[in-house]
């Protein structure tokens, strides 16, 4: 049973901007869904629709079954955590986490109560009574966080919540939000721009692109079967290579549904097996062939099916090295393991692994 | 460039003392006069009713220019037409209105009344009247100052509100007011020091009449100085004023300090 | 499909505009009163109750200018025209003379912190604030003394001395505004303090400048006091001129005096709308801006 359910959404704004784009989305009970993309994806005006804060143009939302478009946030009990925090200047720590309880008719002891319950899984219980000024990022951000799961609301909102937290605080928060909403089992849509924040906390994400959701899939599908050319370089990093490729030949079916095709690629012909789906393109079809930097491994020169190019930067990163390879003017970014890493102005070749290569058509579809 | 406004306070020394030498006798005669007392309390008067009215007035008309509407420009002119109108004017013209037989207000308010309603014939009404046109001219210069700080809340407060399902009264307790409590307070010292020293529309509506009931600190020292020429009193009692003006002052500036201080914002 | 949404400050439709209308008119109906009985007849501007439709007439802008004689005929200049040269040749004199003093030490004040420096704005304020009768009394003798009643010399430098705390104080704000580092680049680059001055801040500021002026010449367009005890027949400034209009004549000319005012309102007008986003910060002397 989906408890939140977009249906051809569309916003379309007074000067003619389209920022959501007939979008679809469905989020069980308990799940996590990220909307991932650049700026300006309409990812914060989608979810801000859900809340409440903007009106749709056309479509439906459903919130636990029931339409809500017509109704103004405060009716749809939604909690959200906003991008710049939104804490309440005037107030202390303890008094923006009791803030939205007034609406519901509590006791006195019952807000106490609460508010002690949160503070205590937050941490927030030393700066209860400090004011938002006094706080540190992490700490208001918490408070945010804090305010939104005081409530029992029917879902989650976090508007980009980690992006004004440094490296460090970023990965403990996300450890400690995962835990929060696991416990809390209500659907959660998440804003961020950062895909790792995407790929680590998301049960599911939807890549947005100048309001169209481009893919929704599990992160991990996300990375090995990108729906698209937008997915693919968007997801992953460094980015995937993305090269200009022909079907030189096309190779008899096999029993799996798989094909052998040669590409002309780079001035060379390389051959792998993929999905049949390649083949319907037939021989001489422009292709884009993507492989990611961790699907290179440097073999011999000479080898069959392997690229040859010069290396030309090479930037060490730790335990990996990515190293820049050249050829025919396109850059392919190679990641290795720092001890076999290559020097620069080198000669060498490099083989995509097995079952690793993604093939796009002409229009930037995943076909093999 | 400074040192000319000290000189103002040399000169003013210099007065005091080389026609008759009687160092703080004129402080101590200033002090003990009744009449001074008396004025203090005519100024005092107008200024909290003036003042009062201003900081009401100036507000409700800033929750009316809040938000952006057709036209607001132009209405904002309209609004703020009346602080533009040079003091001797204001005084001119309302003395125009309050006329019995000329004026429209007084005809309005004889509508609700039985006989023709002369507005400047006792204290009450005559004070009643300067603080009427004084309150009008300098609203909207509170008007400003609130206006300035209801914009300046970040919209994004009152959309956490909004799904926290906060009331109106609730929302304006604690997001509105704290942006323009500092602001409030601002007008509140600023219009107060400049109504302390109002002449020009006393002067001219009742030259502090009737009889003195009207006759602000000001006006007195005018008087005292320019048709009784007793200058040497007339000059401490203007020092007298001066520093209740700068105690103001001071209270002002340290409001300032205090605001650019403060961290409403994050 | 929408209702529009509770945002508070956001925009609004024509119903907020419909009851803005309503209180604004009230609030102006006053200026309304005096701007219509500039256009008006002498038994039109005097009818009871208030003649709202009225054939206009533009006699009482030209009688601001030409006064009919008393004995026989023909028209005599009234000066008027001179008042109002005076308004402007003093107050844009006076003004101009304190800004440029006024913004070298306002650069100083703003770039050079000294340890009196706090002492010494407050001193400034309070010149500001200072109720103009108290001054007036050394003021008046001093000119007395000094021979500069009724002439330009005296009342300029006054109103100079007046317009430099105003001018310091705004003008510090719009130094303070700046941004430093470009100036820390050409201190860098070898720049003087004079060139930094010149070719950086100054440039910046302009628009400040100008919005000082402005008000500057506002607050010495309508000041009173020290004009009717300091000016002379030839110096007179329209303030003056008007109170002097209305005393010791067979009744008041409320046509007239309405017609003057209307005139004289006019460039404040034009400029508070053209400068409505200065204006917060011309009105507090430079202390609050938005």
């Amino acid at each position: 049973m989906y408890e939140i359910r977009l249906e051809k959404l569309t916003k379309k704004f007074g000067n003619g901007l389209v920022a959501v784009d007939n979008a679809d989305l469905e989020i069980g009970r308990g799940e996590v869904v990220c909307l991932l993309g650049p700026s300006g994806c309409g990812k914060t005006t989608m979810l801000r629709m859900i809340a409440g804060l903007e009106w749709a143009t056309s479509g439906d939302i459903m919130i636990a079954g029931k339409r809500v478009n017509d109704l103004p946030a405060r009716e749809r009990n939604v909690a959200m955590a906003f991008q710049f925090y939104a804490l309440y200047p005037s107030l202390s720590v303890e008094d923006n986490l009791a803030y939205p309880l007034h609406a519901e008719n509590l006791s006195k002891a019952e807000i106490a109560s609460r508010v002690a319950r949160v503070s205590e899984a937050l941490d927030l219980k030393s700066i209860l009574k400090r004011r938002p000024h006094q706080l540190g990022e992490g700490e208001k951000q918490r408070v945010a966080v804090g305010r939104s799961i005081v409530r029992d609301p029917t879902c989650f909102l976090f508007d980009e919540p980690l992006s004004r937290l440094d490296i460090q605080l970023r990965q403990t928060m996300r450890t400690q939000i995962k835990e929060i909403l696991a416990k809390l089992d209500k659907p959660t849509v998440i804003v961020t721009h950062d895909q790792i924040e995407a790929l680590t906390m998301a049960d599911r994400i939807a890549v947005m692109q100048q309001g169209k959701v481009e893919q929704v899939a599990t992160p991990h599908d996300l990375f090995s079967k990108p729906a698209n050319l937008f997915v693919a370089s968007f997801i992953g990093t460094p980015q995937m290579n993305l090269i200009p490729a022909a079907i030189a030949e096309i190779g008899p079916k096999e029993l799996d549904g798989s094909v052998n095709v040669k590409f002309a690629v780079l001035g060379e012909t390389i051959s792998a097996a993929v999905k049949g789906g390649v083949a319907d393109l037939g021989a001489g079809g422009k292709v884009t062939l993507g492989i990611r930097p961790r699907s290179f491994e440097f073999v011999d020169n000479g080898t069959m099916d392997a690229l040859h190019a010069s290396v030309d930067i090479v930037e060490p990163m730790g335990a990996e090295t990515l190293a820049h390879l050249l050829e025919q003017g396109v850059d392919l970014r190679c990641v290795v393991q720092s001890n076999v890493a290559p020097a620069a102005g080198e000669r060498v070749a490099v083989r995509c692994k097995a079952g690793q290569l993604h093939v796009f058509n002409e229009s930037g579809k995943l076909v093999g | 460039m400074w040192s000319f406004g000290l000189s103002f306070f040399e000169y003013k020394a210099n007065r005091i003392a080389p026609p008759v030498f009687k160092g703080l006798d004129n402080y101590r005669s200033v002090l003990a006069d009744s009449d001074i007392w008396e004025r203090f309390q005519h100024t005092a008067t107008i200024v909290v009713g003036s003042v009062a009215v201003q900081l009401v007035v100036g507000f409700l008309l800033a929750l009316l220019f809040a938000r952006e509407f057709p036209l607001r420009r132009y209405l904002l002119m309209l609004v703020l037409a009346p602080m533009m109108l040079s003091l001797s004017a204001v005084g001119v013209f309302f003395k125009l209105f309050y006329d019995p037989t000329l004026g429209f207000m007084s005809r309005f308010i004889s509508l609700f009344t039985s006989e023709t309603y002369v507005i400047l014939s006792t204290p009450a009404r005559a004070t009643a009247a300067i603080v009427f046109a004084d309150a009008w001219m300098w609203s909207p210069f509170v008007m400003l100052l609130v206006l300035a700080g209801l914009v300046s809340v970040p919209k994004y407060l009152y959309e956490a509100a909004e799904i926290d399902r906060a009331g109106w009264w609730r929302r304006f307790r604690t997001i509105t007011f704290p942006y323009i409590r500092s602001l409030l307070l601002l007008a509140l010292l600023f219009r107060t020091i400049e109504t302390f020293k109002i002449f020009d529309v006393v002067y001219i509506l009742t030259e502090g009449g009737p009889g003195s009931s009207t006759e602000t600190v000001s006006v007195y020292v005018f008087r005292l100085a320019f048709q009784f020429f007793k200058t040497s009193l007339a000059s401490a009692l203007g020092y007298i004023m001066l520093f209740a003006v700068i105690v103001l002052t001071s209270l002002y500036l340290y409001a300032i300090q205090s605001r650019r201080a403060e961290p409403v914002n994050e | 499909m929408s209702k529009s949404p509770t945002h508070v400050i956001g925009s609004s439709g024509w119903s907020r505009t419909v009851g803005a209308a309503i209180v604004s008119a009230i609030y102006f109906f006053p200026v309304y009163y005096i701007l219509m009985t500039a256009f008006k007849t002498r038994p039109d501007a005097l009818a009871m109750p208030i003649k709202f439709f009225f054939t206009p007439t533009l006699d009482n802008f030209y009688s601001v200018f030409q006064r009919a004689d008393i004995q026989g005929g023909g028209t005599t200049d009234s000066g008027f025209s001179h008042y109002f040269f005076n308004s402007l040749f003093i107050g844009g004199t006076s003004v101009t003379l304190a800004l440029i003093i006024g913004t070298a030490a306002a650069y100083g004040f703003s770039r050079f912190p000294l340890k009196g420096n706090d002492t010494y704005l407050f001193i400034i304020l309070t010149t500001r604030m200072l109720p103009p009768i108290i001054a007036i009394i050394p003021i008046f003798v001093l000119f007395r003394v000094f021979g500069l009643s009724g002439s330009y010399t005296g009342i300029i430098a006054l109103y100079t001395a007046f317009n430099l705390p105003f001018s310091i104080w705004m003008v510090k704000s719009f130094f303070d505004d700046l941004d430093r580092d470009i100036e820390d680049a050409a201190r860098m680059d070898g720049s003087s303090e004079w060139t930094v001055f010149r070719k950086i801040c100054l440039p910046q500021v302009y628009g400040g400048l100008a919005a000082t002026f402005v008000f500057a010449v506002i607050l010495t367009w309508n000041e009173f006091l020290f004009a009717l005890m300091l000016t002379g027949t030839e110096t007179r400034t329209v303030p003056v001129a008007i109170a002097r209009t209305i005393g010791g004549q067979v009744g008041v000319d409320w046509g007239l005096l309405s017609a003057i005012e209307t005139l004289f309102i006019i460039p404040v007008v034009v400029v508070t709308f053209l400068l409505q986003n200065q204006l917060l910060r011309g009105v507090t002397f430079g202390t609050i801006r938005k």
